[in-house]
């Protein structure tokens, strides 16, 4: 789940497209502005992508990472 | 009209109170039950629950509304009911929390007919207050472009002259006016500005200050500034 404070929505999606690791990103309605699907090896993995790539897209203002049980 | 507000907090219950002020039929959804009680007392219909679910809104008559205004604070609940009054061929309304959003949803949401930003209104109102009698903001047609409600004074360049003889920069239009007292109506070539007199003009913000002077001449601090210039 990620939050921003921009509305270049188009740039910001495509920013977490093309990201390493990340597999799906979609514009949502609700308190998030968009959702990222990444597939990770390991929570070290996960934390890549959260942490050092997502967090430094300009305009990308938090994110809340849920781990897939199924 | 019969409309439903989905949440009845302080933009919502106002907005049900203009709208049945205006003879205008309201049933409002509220998901707290003691404000739901203040609903009822203050003589509105209102649904009480959840208003993203769709047998709520059908119970508020959301199949027979012309619209639907989604005024919660929570974007769920509201984006969630614009979808469902869509789906009923409902006109809708949806409020948003964060200016940032507005662009995000007018581009996406594709079942939402309208945002509402209610800080960005609320900013309108407390610029004009600001700056106070002969210059009223009255709507952000887009980001460079705003109608704005200009009275004439005895100050005023253009007093005395007729509208044929008021010329705008390009990047402006005259789209109406009203005698002083009168109502507004279709600006007349023939029209003669004099005190009082209200000419509402669309114009694009780098413009504004030019139509301004031309309409209101300069203010008192522009006037203090020009003389110790000069």
């Amino acid at each position: 789940m990620v939050k921003a404070n921009t509305g270049e929505a188009d740039r910001v999606k495509e920013s977490l497209a093309a990201l390493d690791g990340v597999v799906e990103a979609h514009v949502v309605a609700g308190d998030v502005d968009f959702v990222a699907k990444t597939v990770a090896d390991d929570p070290g993995d996960v934390k890549r992508v959260a942490t050092n790539a997502i967090q430094t897209i300009n305009g990308v203002e938090g994110t809340q990472t849920y781990i897939a049980m199924d | 009209m019969r409309f439903v507000i989905v949440g009845a907090g302080r933009v919502g219950l106002r907005t049900a109170r203009v709208l049945r002020e205006e003879g205008h039929e309201v049933v409002l959804v509220e998901g707290h039950d003691d404000q739901a009680t203040r609903v009822r007392d203050a003589g509105f219909d209102c649904v009480e629950g959840d208003g993203s679910r769709e047998e709520l809104l059908v119970e508020a008559g959301v199949e027979n509304a012309d619209a639907l205004g989604a005024l919660t604070g929570d974007l769920n609940t509201n984006f969630a009911a614009c979808l469902i009054a869509n789906h009923h061929d409902c006109r809708t309304v949806m409020r948003i929390d964060e200016d940032y959003r507005e662009g995000i949803y007018q581009k996406y949401a594709d079942e939402v007919d309208e945002i509402v930003y209610p800080e960005r209104l609320g900013a309108i109102g407390a610029k004009n207050a600001l700056l106070g009698g002969n210059l009223q903001a009255i709507a952000d047609v887009a980001e460079h472009l705003q109608v704005v409600l200009f009275t004439i004074t005895d100050d005023s360049p253009m007093k005395g002259y007729n509208l044929s003889e008021v010329t705008l920069p390009s990047q402006a239009r005259v789209l109406a006016f009203g005698k002083a007292g009168g109502p507004m109506g279709v600006p007349l070539p023939d029209d003669s500005l004099e005190t009082g007199d209200r000419i509402a003009v669309l114009a694009d913000f780098d413009v504004l200050g030019d139509v301004r002077q031309l309409l209101l001449g300069r203010s008192a601090e522009e006037t203090a500034a020009a003389a110790v210039e000069g």
